[in-house]
């Protein structure tokens, strides 16, 4: 029997269609899998966040930390999603999904989406799951963006804390970065 | 004179210091505390409290219940003891407890004028204040647009009217104003209190001392922290420490100059009473700076009930309820949040 190294779904008896569809659901598990792991990172993330409220209100006093001083007044999000379409791409039919917002300098991708919304929205930056493209494009350009939007960045925070008072204390700041996170 | 107070203190002061002490027998002791950690929900935390003083106060309230409403309950009962205190007091003693509740009457002016520059409610505001801290024409407070007005429309007829005299200007009310200003009027507040002591003279004078300088440190400490990466100058920054304590001058004039809380912790390790403190923490850490500190507060306010014949016993009761409070809104938090792991985290057990 001659066996045909080229043509691996042959050999188990599959076809091509098969494979195809295997290869899909393996592809859904990852995807799902990643999502599972980011609504376990996002409620753990979340849960730190409430502690550290309750720590800073513990620390500052109910009457500095409670929910009547919250800023009833127009303010931007801090988050926000840009979804373009790259007509350079051979799939051009797939979004492109960029987050921007002002987040704490630890976290890289959300500088980059920041300096990316600051400049030509042409050139949209494919930010999926396991991409190398991502960080290949990353120079010493980002390190210079990051310090420019540290400033920036700082200001907004201290700005949505100012509710709570200007001497805040570093429990509510590490709150305010949880729910950045 | 000192010394002499053992044959005239019980006259006008004697009854309530009797009652003083018989409130701080009812102060939860750890075991106490160590119940209230092993409950799951809200509603066991309720169940457990109502076989103590706070019972009738936490009894009618319907479930489920919210973290806010059990500490609200529980200070209403530290109210009430104060005004029974206080309608029974004669002078100097009732300007002695009046003084304990300009801090709460502080902080409510602040509540006020940043709630109504981020257009909030004034009645939202009103049922947020410290009911310690409240007077007459506090709603008014929400009409001023500046520091001469709140000054001149509210403030003036109230007790904080001397603290004013170093922040009035005209400029607008706004956020680091308003804080320069809560920092400003303390400051005025315990050195004014502390001289109010110094002037009663005896074991007032010795016990009071020694906790107001504490006081007086610890805000030092926590304003050179908080403002760590502020736009607040060193000058603002030195300009809100207070003129007495262990810290003052030289303390001051290096937490001036910090950058970061190792500075801090440099600076203040140069005091044996603070070394002590800081040796709990490790380097670069401050989350645990504020246990520490309440854990030392409530080591020196429980010293004041070994002495007799001085008014310190009831700032010092205030002090440890105001505590006990604090530990059972961190106790209510975690139990709420499902943290209970972290609920050792901020409780300082007391007895």
């Amino acid at each position: 029997m001659v066996v045909d190294h080229e043509t691996p779904s042959l050999e188990n008896g599959q076809t091509d269609k098969e494979v195809e569809e295997n290869a899909n659901v393996l592809q859904f598990m990852d995807s799902m899998d990643a999502y599972l792991t980011l609504i376990h990172s996002l409620s753990s993330t979340l849960r730190r966040g409430w502690l550290e409220l309750a720590s800073a209100r513990h620390s500052m006093g109910a009457s500095r930390v409670n929910t009547v001083l919250l800023d009833h007044t127009s303010h931007p999000a801090a988050t926000s999603l840009l979804v373009t379409q790259d007509e350079g791409k051979v799939d051009s039919g797939k979004p492109h999904f960029t987050l921007c917002k002002w987040a704490s300098s630890s976290n890289e991708n959300s500088l980059l989406g920041e300096k990316h919304s600051s400049q030509d929205k042409l050139h949209p930056q494919l930010r999926h799951r396991g991409s190398t493209e991502l960080y290949e494009e990353k120079t010493s350009s980002e390190n210079k963006a990051s310090r420019e939007v540290d400033d920036p960045v700082q200001k907004e925070r201290s700005k949505s804390l100012s509710m709570f008072g200007t001497l805040v204390s570093p429990k509510l700041r590490a709150a305010q970065l949880s729910f950045e996170h | 004179m000192y010394g002499f107070e053992a044959m005239t203190f019980n006259i006008h002061g004697g009854y309530l210091e009797a009652i003083v002490r018989g409130h701080r027998a009812g102060l939860f002791t750890a075991a106490d505390y160590n119940n209230l950690c092993q409950c799951e929900t809200l509603d066991d935390i309720k169940m457990h409290l109502s076989a103590t003083e706070y019972g009738p106060y936490l009894q009618n309230e319907p479930s489920p219940l919210h973290t806010t409403t059990i500490v609200e309950k529980c200070t209403l009962k530290l109210v009430d003891e104060y005004k029974h205190m206080l309608c029974q007091a004669t002078e100097p003693l009732s300007t002695f407890l009046e003084y304990i509740t300009y801090g709460h009457m502080i902080d409510n002016v602040v509540l006020i004028v940043t709630g109504t520059l981020h257009e909030r409610d004034v009645q939202e505001l009103l049922e947020k204040c410290h009911p310690l801290g409240m007077f007459d024409s506090i709603a008014t407070l929400a009409v001023a647009q500046n520091m001469r007005e709140l000054y001149r429309l509210v403030l003036v007829d109230t007790p904080l009217a001397p603290y004013f005299s170093e922040c009035i200007t005209s400029e607008d009310l706004d956020d680091m104003n308003i804080e320069i200003m809560r920092n400003t009027l303390y400051k005025a507040y315990l050195e004014d209190f502390y001289k109010f002591c110094q002037k009663l003279g005896g074991a007032t004078a010795e016990i009071m001392s020694d906790l107001l300088a504490f006081e007086a440190d610890r805000r030092a400490v926590n304003i050179t922290i908080n403002s760590i990466g502020t736009e607040l100058t060193r000058d603002d920054r030195r300009k809100l420490y207070s003129n007495f304590g262990l810290l003052y001058p030289y303390g001051h004039e290096e937490l001036a100059v910090c950058e970061d809380i190792d500075q801090v912790r440099g600076a203040m390790e140069k005091y044996p009473p603070y070394q002590s403190i800081f040796s709990k923490l490790s380097y670069g850490e401050s989350q645990m700076l504020d246990k520490a500190f309440y854990e030392e507060e409530v080591k020196r306010l429980c010293l004041a009930f070994e002495q007799q014949f001085h008014y310190g016993v009831f700032f010092a009761y205030m002090r440890l309820r105001e505590q006990e409070i604090r530990n059972l809104m961190w106790i209510s938090e975690c139990v709420a949040q499902n943290q209970k792991s972290r609920v050792h985290d901020s409780v300082v057990f007391i007895f």
